[in-house]
């Protein structure tokens, strides 16, 4: 008969760490779970006015209303899978708060707008890196067949060495064009004009930042 | 090549020719493209065509019929953009362009590009932009810019800031666009794309979107004529596949709209400046010759005819503000000779000529007897502060815009291409009824008091309406016949009964000239002379007389 004797160094203390510590464990971890659930949930996002007017276009997509009822959140797309990956994006995403806090206005609709470009550009690099993996929740290739008669042999047969995003930007959020043919005093001209600036107003106000 | 002045009004074999060096290169026809077919043929295009026959199966397949595909070119070989240029896009992987302007296409078809530049087509936007906001944004509204004045004349294309075109500019294929690139036209106006096929743009029907309707109705005119009569009967011997297609060798069933404007004929060469052979402006107030004025910078100008001629190496101002200097000038004669020489593929010197001259006195009388006094009246209720500068807030402005804009252009338009109907009763009649019903009534009732002062020397100048002073002329069109002076036999005569006109007289010769004037205009349908119809002397007019005075009761019942 094998008797069962614990190692000399598992003392009592130790023992009592060991316990206090995988609970400890489990609790960060539901804790992270529901962290980053919490932080992915468009409610969370909204709570900054900034982030309002990504909500604004949002809501006009299919993405916010589809016929089928399914809706993605901010989190389905902009945080990745996984408590690993999600907290990860998490952790970075708080350079947006830090920079919301500390940076410029961007409560500010002209300086809001003025900025998207960037944040569009970064986005769409996000989901480069990670071969669209988030739409890749919800989208399956092979399942896709479309409204018209010939997306689903578009997405067989003309798809290879793409992902999702290369071609499917300007989905949700408004138009951005491509960082490669992207024209900054173009842009500016178009938000000084929309919200009726003097023109330069514009390249003024991204000096001064 | 246009490297010389020709001077104007003294037209002769060997200026002839030289005009012909000068409008177009020595070739009869489109000409071929020069450059080596390395130049296209973009590897990434075979990428594009995979797609698009998917994704828009039916432009695909137009581009597989075409001679583009044929001779190699492909989506990205017209599409492709640097990313630096205002309109270019990120599509698939590609940088690219959506709008393919002349100057993308004058890439390969250079000739075509030069010769459209500066025409009155590549010109359409710029032409009429002063006139733009009072019709389309005052009258009606700026939706109406971009669904209709900028479908034909052009848009100014608008690339917003986020790269997207505007659409209050685009889609359009207007022939005056202004590209976001800063070139003006769009070759899809009249090329269909994506087939771009030659025979489609000899069809008459390449001009009708534009050229049809009250203003320019080019359409209809060109079906009401004789041209088209054999167009519409012998369209199958048009040869309109044929690679040169010059009138008079390769096809002679009937022209075309590309055929006297464009087309190549005889020793004329084919050219993309539409305008080029025009020698009136007819699309004006008042129609006048005008010098086609090519100069320095590739660019063209026309001027009237009725100032001088500009010199050559002069420099002059163009619609665009900008300065450059006079390569050479083409006067109105030399236009009509290059046009003539079209009609001499298939008539007679003397017919060509005969025809010109019937053209151009419809013009000329348009334009003395109803276009200047117009003008000449307009100015002064404007100048007196009768009407405000401000255009279409009166009546009177509207009348006279039809007038001239689409009567009067309907008239002249008729006339230059042989339709009897619209030169007369869809153009210069409607000019005539226009202009003493309802343009003359209304100016006299705006210029109240002062309308002997404005109105009356203008006609009285003009020499054309002396015939408003004899209201007692013979009437036998509308079926009146007012009453000679009282006969000299006081004694008077029984009523005839029954006889309306009768009724209303007690002089029995009154009567009589009446309803012979009646019998006249009923049995004599063409008499439309007052001479032959009041002239009882004659013998058919004598015996309607005659029967008149039997029985005018039944007469009058007929």
């Amino acid at each position: 008969m094998i008797k069962l004797e614990a190692p000399q160094f598992i003392t009592r203390h130790v023992l009592f760490a060991l316990v206090a510590g995988g609970i400890g464990g489990v609790v960060f971890m539901f804790f992270l779970i529901e962290f980053d659930h919490y932080t992915s949930s468009n409610a969370f996002c909204t709570t900054c006015h900034s982030m309002t007017y990504a909500d604004d276009s949002y809501q006009s997509t299919p993405h916010y209303n589809s016929p089928s009822g399914v809706r993605a959140s901010c989190g389905d797309c902009h945080v990745s899978e996984g408590i690993i990956m999600a907290t990860y994006d998490h952790a970075i995403g708080t350079k947006d708060l830090i920079k919301q806090m500390f940076g410029p206005d961007y409560d500010d609709p002209v300086v809001n707008l003025l900025h998207l470009p960037e944040a569009a550009f970064a986005a769409r690099d996000w989901f480069r890196k990670r071969d669209s993996a988030t739409c890749k929740r919800c989208h399956t290739l092979d399942a896709i067949q479309g409204t018209r008669a010939n997306t689903a042999a578009i997405h067989q047969e003309e798809t290879e060495g793409k992902s999702c995003i290369d071609c499917h930007y300007n989905l949700v959020h408004r138009h951005v064009p491509s960082e490669q043919t992207f024209k900054r005093e173009a842009w500016n001209a178009m938000v000084e004009e929309e919200f009726g600036l003097e023109p330069g107003t514009a390249a003024k106000l991204l000096a001064n930042e | 090549m246009m490297s010389f002045l020709l001077r104007p009004n003294r037209p002769s074999a060997k200026a002839l020719l030289l005009v012909c060096g000068v409008l177009g290169s020595s070739a009869a026809f489109a000409a071929k493209v020069a450059l080596d077919p390395s130049n296209w043929g973009h590897p990434e295009g075979e990428n594009c065509v995979s797609c698009h026959e998917k994704s828009s199966p039916g432009l695909a397949q137009q581009w597989h019929d075409s001679a583009h595909k044929e001779a190699g070119v492909n989506c990205l070989d017209c599409h492709q953009a640097e990313a630096a240029e205002p309109d270019a896009i990120e599509h698939e992987g590609q940088v690219i362009a959506t709008i393919v302007s002349p100057k993308d296409c004058g890439r390969c078809h250079e000739k075509e590009y030069e010769e459209q530049a500066g025409s009155v087509h590549a010109e359409a936007y710029a032409i009429i932009k002063e006139r733009i906001p009072a019709l389309a944004h005052n009258v009606t509204g700026a939706a109406m810019q971009a669904a209709g004045c900028d479908q034909c004349h052009g848009s100014v294309v608008k690339v917003r800031g986020d790269g997207t075109l505007d659409p209050k500019t685009w889609p359009n294929s207007g022939i005056g666009r202004i590209n976001p690139d800063g070139s003006k036209g769009s070759c899809s106006s009249c090329h269909g794309r994506h087939a771009f096929s030659k025979a489609q743009a000899r069809e008459p029907s390449a001009c009708v979107r534009c050229h049809s309707g009250p203003d320019s109705p080019d359409k209809e005119v060109f079906e009401a004529s004789k041209h088209g009569m054999l167009y519409a009967a012998q369209r199958d011997q048009m040869n309109l596949h044929a690679d040169a297609w010059v009138a008079g060798k390769d096809y002679t069933a009937a022209p075309t709209c590309t055929t006297c404007h464009m087309g190549a004929a005889g020793k004329i060469p084919a050219t993309h400046d539409v305008g080029l052979r025009n020698a009136w402006n007819l699309n004006q107030p008042i129609s006048y010759q005008q010098y086609l004025v090519l100069l320095e910078d590739g660019s063209k100008l026309e001027l009237p005819a009725t100032e001088k001629p500009p010199k050559r190496g002069s420099e002059l101002e163009k619609a665009d503000g900008r300065v450059a200097k006079v390569k050479a000038v083409i006067s109105p004669d030399r236009r009509r000779a290059v046009m003539s020489m079209v009609c001499l593929e298939c008539h007679a010197k003397g017919f060509t000529e005969g025809f010109m001259t019937q053209f151009d006195n419809v013009v000329e009388l348009y334009n003395s007897k109803f276009g200047e006094p117009a003008e000449a009246i307009m100015a002064g209720l404007y100048e007196r502060d009768l009407l405000t500068p401000l255009p279409f807030d009166e009546p009177l402005e509207f009348i006279y815009w039809e007038l001239w804009h689409d009567e009067g252009a309907r008239a002249r338009h008729g006339a230059s291409m042989a339709s009897a109907n619209h030169a007369w009763w869809e153009g210069m009649y409607l000019v005539g009824r226009n202009f003493y019903s309802r343009f003359l009534p209304e100016a006299r009732a705006v210029a109240g008091d002062q309308a002997a002062a404005i109105i009356d020397p203008v006609l009285a100048e003009s020499g054309k309406h002396e015939w408003l002073g004899e209201p007692t002329q013979a009437n036998p069109i509308l079926g009146w016949m007012p009453p000679p002076a009282p006969a000299a036999d006081p004694m008077p005569a029984p009523a005839v009964e029954g006889g309306p006109s009768a009724a209303s007289t007690t002089d029995a010769g009154t009567a009589v000239a009446a309803a012979q004037a009646r019998a006249a205009g009923a049995e004599m349908p063409d008499a439309d002379e007052p001479a032959a119809a009041a002239d009882a002397s004659e013998p058919d007019a004598a015996q309607a007389a005659d029967q008149a005075v039997g029985n005018s009761a039944d007469v009058e019942a007929d």
